[in-house]
């Protein structure tokens, strides 16, 4: 085509100088046309195409970007949901530590009345061999 | 060209100059701030980040501390610290601002009763940005903030080290000191292991939306936390708590000035109970900030079994004695002719308590005496310096113990020094002219339930740091003498304590190996007793080694009777919680 083109470009005067009729209307027209892949494609349509194109990649941007914003917040309730339930665990734990703390048991017993064993009263049986039992292990 | 043409044409390119000097202004200008003034000057780019990135430093949670029995001595808690805004509360409410101010202060006031309704209107007044009018609230509290949800009102939510029992262990815990940039740990186990327990903070950097919050979309450079390490201690929370309220019980019927008791394994040297009284409660340890303990030596947050150095007294008596048994100087049956008095060429005389004479007395006898004649005799005639010295300093006195833990090392003078004389000899045969810390005196008597070997007292039975799990095993110090010393001045001690002073400390069914130690300061008056027993239970099989001391106590003064019946008490309440068999019949 381009070897065409070239003809009919330098092709100005044949035969004895006379001049050959132009032909630029052709040539614009298909040196306009593009062919970015397989098929043949204007300038307005490749324009259009372009912004069409563009405008979905917003779109699909935004649209990502989107749900990228919502994960995130959705993260960020998760975030909070376990540092709140971490908070309520902690105070679950300090409050079991405080309750069986003997400190705690022994103030609890004294206001239920009751009071410490009297140890004068306690009957010691003796076992003979009977070994201790290894501290640490189990009581 | 015609001249209007020319004039034209220049008249436009004066207006092409124009636009263009205009360009060539606003590319200068967008040069100066993006360039010039984009990381110096006004630190534009700087400036922009601080928007909308956000670096948040991620603390490390401080680790636990258990008791042997996993129950938790030192946790953490949110709490949250009220903040108000007042300059933003003066714009909020430009015109009607006292009538609202009144009715947000009325509204806090409630929820917040600690905070008067003056400081409130102090801090509103302050003008500032924000201003903290609370500090760790209760969790109700917060929840009835949250709740009203009051304008220019905001809480902050901080970590706060708590201790679950209050005042139990206290003074083998420690505290943290709790500042809005920093926590750090102070004195016991909390100042000791500070740089375990306190882990390493992390960091974020992220971008953050209109909120604040950070954006987990986009770049974001993490480095999580460090937790700090959990540590388990060899104390049993129960047998703290029982040791504890008897002693405190004690010092308060006796109206003593402080006592100490420290609990040890016989045959590992974990320490099991160590308790001071007066103590503290590490929950509130600024209002006991000038509370003195150890005889106004020492602050009440010292540990008195670690830092509280005294003349151990007569307890000392059978560190005497071991050296001469195991260097086969005496037998438990060598005797010596007590006059209540004996008099040395080369030092001061020494008499009994009350100059009390027992005649021909064996050995075993002068510990049942308690005779101060008897230890000066052994230490004087029989062992001399050289043979004195090196057991003193094998029993550990004079030298830290190795405990987890800040402690002193207590003092007596030997030879080496050129203020000794032979009179510290003859004296510290008895207890006098040396210092020693109830820990050290209590690792003595380790050694003799120990068979003639000494442990190395530990607190810290176990360290999880991240997953990696360190567990202590008991270790052995040092074999200060022989197991057949340490037999015979078991046999001694038992005798001693079922004839001698240490009766009191007598308990149905099981065998006692103890001495009782009364011990004075030159200088104040006689009655200002430092009265103490140590001993081990049962002495078949020793179990547990305890000591118990008493300073200035004024109802009764000695070892025998103010000291005794609290070991009792203390031993035999371990004696059923560990459930040990009784070795005797009674």
């Amino acid at each position: 085509m381009m070897i065409r083109n070239k003809d009919q470009n330098s092709g100005k005067k044949h035969h004895g100088g006379q001049e050959m009729p132009k032909q630029p209307i052709l040539a614009a027209k298909r040196r306009r046309q593009l062919h970015p892949f397989f098929f043949r494609i204007g300038p307005a349509a490749l324009s259009i195409c372009s912004v069409l194109l563009i405008g979905l990649m917003a779109v699909l941007y935004l649209s990502q970007l989107g749900q990228a914003v919502t994960a995130n917040q959705q993260i960020q309730q998760f975030h909070r949901q376990q540092a709140s339930l971490q908070r309520e665990n902690q105070d679950l734990s300090y409050t079991i530590a405080q309750e069986e703390s003997p400190t705690y048991i022994a103030e609890h017993a004294k206001s239920l009345g009751l009071v410490p064993a009297d140890s004068k009263a306690v009957t010691i049986l003796v076992v003979p061999h009977l070994l201790p039992i290894q501290i640490g292990q189990s009581k | 060209m015609s001249a209007q043409l020319r004039r034209a044409r220049i008249r436009l390119m004066f207006i092409f100059l124009l636009v263009c000097l205009g360009f060539f202004t606003l590319l200068a200008r967008l040069y100066y701030w993006q360039v010039l003034q984009s990381q110096s000057g006004y630190k534009l780019a700087q400036r922009a980040d601080t928007e909308h990135i956000k670096n948040l430093t991620l603390d490390a949670p401080r680790g636990l501390i258990y008791d042997i029995q996993g129950k938790l001595l030192a946790t953490n808690v949110l709490r949250d610290d009220v903040y108000i805004e007042p300059l933003q509360f003066t714009l909020d409410h430009p015109d009607a601002a006292q009538g609202e101010l009144e009715e947000l202060i009325t509204t806090l006031h409630q929820v917040l009763p600690k905070e008067s309704v003056e400081k409130l209107h102090l801090a509103f007044a302050s003008g500032q940005y924000t201003a903290r009018i609370a500090i760790g609230i209760d969790p109700s509290q917060s929840e009835q903030l949250r709740t009203l949800q009051l304008p220019d009102v905001f809480l902050v939510p901080r970590t706060w080290r708590i201790y679950p029992g209050g005042s139990l262990a206290a003074q083998i815990l420690g505290f943290v000191t709790q500042n809005d940039s920093n926590n750090r740990g102070n004195y016991g186990i909390e100042g000791m292991y500070d740089a375990l327990l306190k882990g390493k903070p992390g960091s974020l950097t992220a971008v953050r939306d209109l909120q604040g919050y950070p954006l987990d979309v986009g770049s974001i450079n993490e480095q999580p936390p460090i937790s700090g390490a959990n540590l388990t201690l060899t104390i049993d929370n129960t047998v703290e708590y029982m040791v504890s309220a008897a002693l405190a019980d004690t010092v308060k019927n006796l109206q003593a000035e402080s006592g100490t008791v420290v609990v040890i394994n016989a045959h590992t040297g974990a320490v099991v109970a160590m308790a001071g009284a007066p103590t503290f409660d590490p929950n509130h340890y600024g209002q006991y900030a000038t509370q003195q303990g150890c005889l106004g030596s020492e602050g009440v947050f010292f540990n008195p079994a670690l830092y509280c150095a005294y003349e151990p007294g007569s307890t000392m008596k059978m560190v005497t004695m071991a050296a001469a048994l195991d260097q086969r100087l005496i037998t438990p049956d060598t005797t010596l002719n007590d006059t209540g008095c004996m008099t040395f060429t080369d030092a001061p005389i020494v008499c009994n308590w009350q100059y009390m004479a027992y005649g021909t007395e064996s050995m075993t006898q002068v510990l049942i005496h308690s005779a101060n004649v008897g230890a000066a005799h052994v230490a004087h005639d029989i062992l001399g310096a050289n043979r004195y010295y090196p057991y003193l300093s094998r029993f550990g006195f004079g030298q830290p113990t190795g405990i987890d833990g800040p402690e002193e090392a207590g003092i007596y003078l030997s030879p080496n020094n050129q203020n000794w004389t032979i009179s510290d000899l003859t004296r510290q045969a008895f207890g006098q002219s040396i210092l020693a810390t109830p820990i050290q005196v209590a690792m003595a008597y380790e050694v003799i339930a120990n068979g003639g070997v000494m442990m190395y007292p530990y607190l810290v039975s176990k360290i999880n740091a991240d997953g990696k799990v360190v567990t202590a095993h008991p270790k052995i110090e040092r074999r200060v003498i022989s197991a057949d010393a340490a037999k015979l001045l078991t046999e001694m001690l038992t005798q001693a304590a079922q004839l001698g002073s240490a009766k009191p400390a007598q308990i149905p069914g099981y065998s006692v190996a103890a001495k009782t130690g009364t011990a004075t300061t030159q200088g104040i008056s006689a009655d200002q007793t430092e009265a103490s027993v140590v001993g081990f239970i049962p002495a078949s099989n020793p179990q547990f080694v305890i000591l118990v001391k008493i300073d200035h106590p004024r109802k009764a003064i000695y070892g025998s009777t103010a000291a005794a019946p609290l070991w009792k008490t203390i031993a035999q309440q371990l004696m059923w919680y560990y459930a040990v068999p009784p070795d005797q019949a009674h």
